[in-house]
């Protein structure tokens, strides 16, 4: 027979501090979500000053490459992007029933490579934005 | 109460579409970031280098599919994560034609955008 918890409402945001392993993987994909399809209509907003001429849009992109903050704001995007990726992956796996018995391990092994992706990539992302 | 912390309906096709893009959008983003930023550097783009990839039709329409695909699995997540959040009646259908409109403009803004570079069609 399968065992069942209650754990009470994840949307409780109150009790954080009781919140498992699988509550927190809930909640930072919701979080990487919402990041992420904001950005998709930001993304589209910038890439349509291909729609005015050549020039605006070359112009637009290197401007804002040349600026710290954006760079910083895309080392965010990647993490958050590898985050819902691999996040993605195990929730795909879970859901097709593989390795739900160690669905805690998978959620901290996502958050672990995340970090180690995001911080090698660092230099790239960063490259020629200090003159 | 058994677990079942899920934005989704058991057995809904909400739930098997946000799935079927869901493992298509892990290849095509992830190949996205890295073109983008690995091989090529984001302060190097310019109109002509993205030109150079959209005239290819192959290019071009992965990039066609991985908007539409990124715009549904994107809005959907919203729509059901609101739902999850006790959204309901009159207002659950407003969201509905609010989101589905912001989606076509989206899409439709892309797909412009992505004529404008490639010169038209490319085929």
């Amino acid at each position: 027979m399968s065992q069942s918890y209650n754990r009470g409402l994840v949307e409780d945001f109150g009790r954080w501090r009781e919140f498992s392993a699988g509550m927190w993987a809930w909640v930072f994909h919701k979080f990487t979500g919402w990041v992420l399809v904001g950005y998709l209509f930001t993304h589209i907003a910038v890439l349509s000053t291909a729609l005015q001429s050549p020039e605006a849009y070359t112009t637009t992109i290197q401007s804002l490459e040349s600026l710290l903050i954006v760079r910083l704001l895309e080392v965010g995007l990647l993490a958050v992007s590898v985050f819902h990726i691999l996040n993605g992956l195990r929730l795909l796996f879970v859901d097709l029933g593989v390795g739900i018995s160690g669905q805690d391990q998978s959620f901290y092994a996502s958050l672990i490579l995340t970090g180690a992706i995001v911080i090698a990539s660092v230099p790239t992302f960063l490259a020629g934005v200090f003159g | 109460m058994a677990e079942h912390y899920s934005s989704f309906k058991r057995g809904g096709r909400r739930w098997l579409w946000q799935r079927i893009t869901a493992a298509f959008l892990v290849v095509v983003l992830a190949f996205h970031f890295f073109l983008l930023h690995f091989v090529h550097h984001a302060d190097e783009v310019t109109f002509a280098m993205s030109q150079g990839r959209m005239q290819e039709l192959t290019y071009f329409s992965l990039m066609v599919l991985f908007l539409v695909t990124a715009t549904f699995h994107g809005v959907n997540g919203v729509y059901n994560a609101l739902i999850n959040q006790g959204l309901s009646g009159t207002r659950r259908k407003a969201t509905k034609v609010v989101l589905g409109v912001a989606s076509i403009v989206l899409i439709v803004q892309g797909v412009r955008t992505a004529i404008a570079w490639a010169g038209g069609i490319p085929i």
